[in-house]
């Protein structure tokens, strides 16, 4: 797409957040940073416009302006600050792209505080119901950004959602980003998606991987 | 968020606040700065634009670079490249803000859906459609048969608001002027 879409993140000062922020700012996206920290904010789009003088980036004084400004909205904020923040962003976020990041996992970090039957993005796609909810970037760590090839290999990056526009527009953004896109399915495919990063995580504290790893898909 | 273009919609077929707020559903409010693109030339133009607050303007490029003004759109109008959005062709034209605004936007998928389950909203877009076809018509019939001097006098006339908010080049590349030759005409309407 040529024309520059417009992303907000919310959380943007946290490890996913200032991650996803500093990958998108290589792209054609107009960029509104919003977090609570304000010195932390300033100081991560200070940060981001000196490595790259073309970055389009500006700190979001609301998650609502942000929101009403914005095309995509990517919450990285944990599971558990999804309900109050969508109810903040709900109005604006009408027929809008909201990219569920979340992993809901529980403070021991061997299983999910989800019931089998749902996944944060579905529960999140009933707090926004008229916005087009897409997971994606909850199979890659933080620090994958900086570096999305791992032992020679492009890590995937699976997305999965029930708007096909959508699907592909997130594509773009986890292209961007450095990684393979893939679309895995439906919103509830999410289930799995999630699921597979709890192991990732489990995998990678018994053999410490050192929070770089990722997935990658052989096929021929 | 969505009050003119209620008022809008009110005026031209009347709402019950059940039918409001069930068709506010389908509708996305978006904040524009000056200067930023909604759509450009290549793109398939996802979305008719409502402007709520602010002015927009779409126009076409030409192989040398230079802008032909289409339309500009205030309060209360819509803005979209129609070819592109109704046949998912690439847009032929770029849309742009001329100052900060505030949108509805309508995607497509979210249109048809209106058309079928509200004929409130056929009513509303078939009005708005007969009226961007009669201002095409009024364009069309003015760029081939009329002096330049009465194109610029009714434009006036007929767009007094356009001309104290947008720029006078722009209003030239609307008219298919030069700034100079704008500028003279001015100076001859003035002076009679
Ligand atoms: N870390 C990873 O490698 C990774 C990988 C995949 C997915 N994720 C997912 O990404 C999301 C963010 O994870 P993260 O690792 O970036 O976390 P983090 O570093 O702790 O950042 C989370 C941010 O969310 C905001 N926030 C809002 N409400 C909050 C609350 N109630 N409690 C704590 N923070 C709150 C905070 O920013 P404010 O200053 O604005 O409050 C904070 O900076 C999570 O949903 C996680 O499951 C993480």
């Amino acid at each position: 797409m040529k024309t520059k879409q417009t992303v907000a993140v919310i959380g943007a000062t946290g490890n996913m957040g200032s991650a996803i922020a500093k990958s998108l700012s290589k792209g054609n996206y107009r960029l509104l940073l919003k977090s609570n920290k304000q010195d932390e904010l300033d100081a991560l789009v200070k940060e981001i416009k000196s490595r790259n003088g073309n970055a389009d980036i500006e700190a979001a004084v609301c998650p609502v302006e942000a929101g009403w400004e914005a095309d995509i909205i990517i919450l990285a904020i944990p599971y558990e600050a999804e309900k109050e923040a969508a109810e903040r962003i709900r109005e604006v976020a009408n027929q809008k792209i909201v990219v569920s990041i979340a992993n809901p996992l529980n403070g021991t970090f061997d299983g999910l505080l989800t019931t089998p039957d749902t996944s944060a993005a579905e529960e999140l796609q009933k707090l926004l119901p008229n916005s087009k909810v897409i997971k994606a970037f909850n199979t890659t760590f933080a620090a994958d950004f900086s570096t999305p090839v791992i032992d020679g290999k492009q890590v995937d990056a699976f997305i999965a959602g029930n708007d096909e526009d959508a699907l592909q527009i997130v594509s773009e953004l986890v292209a961007t980003a450095g990684f393979r896109p893939i679309i895995a399915g439906d919103l509830h495919v999410s289930r799995t998606l999630e699921n597979m990063q709890l192991l990732l995580i489990r995998l990678g504290m018994k053999y410490n991987y050192n929070w770089l790893a990722g997935w990658k898909i052989l096929h021929n | 968020m969505y009050e003119s273009f209620f008022r809008n919609f009110n005026s031209k077929v009347a709402l019950t606040a059940e039918e409001e707020a069930l068709i506010k559903n389908y509708l996305s409010p978006k904040k524009i700065r000056k200067k930023q693109y909604l759509l450009q030339d290549g793109d398939i133009c996802k979305n008719i634009a409502f402007i709520e607050k602010g002015a927009l303007k779409s126009y076409s490029v030409d192989d040398n670079g230079n802008e032909h003004i289409i339309q500009f759109a205030l309060e209360g109008w819509i803005i979209a490249d129609l070819y592109s959005f109704l046949t998912g062709e690439p847009a032929t034209y770029n849309i742009d803000a001329i100052e900060d605004s505030e949108l509805v936007l309508i995607n497509k998928a979210a249109h048809e859906e209106l058309l079928v389950k509200f004929p409130k909203y056929e009513t509303f877009t078939r009005l708005n459609i007969t009226n961007a076809y009669l201002a095409m018509q009024r364009r069309l019939t003015s760029i081939i048969s009329s002096p330049i001097e009465e194109r610029y006098s009714n434009f006036i006339a007929i767009y007094p608001d356009i001309v104290q908010r947008v720029p006078q080049h722009m209003i030239a590349s609307y008219m298919g002027l030069t700034p100079e030759t704008l500028s003279r005409i001015r100076r001859r309407i003035l002076s009679k």
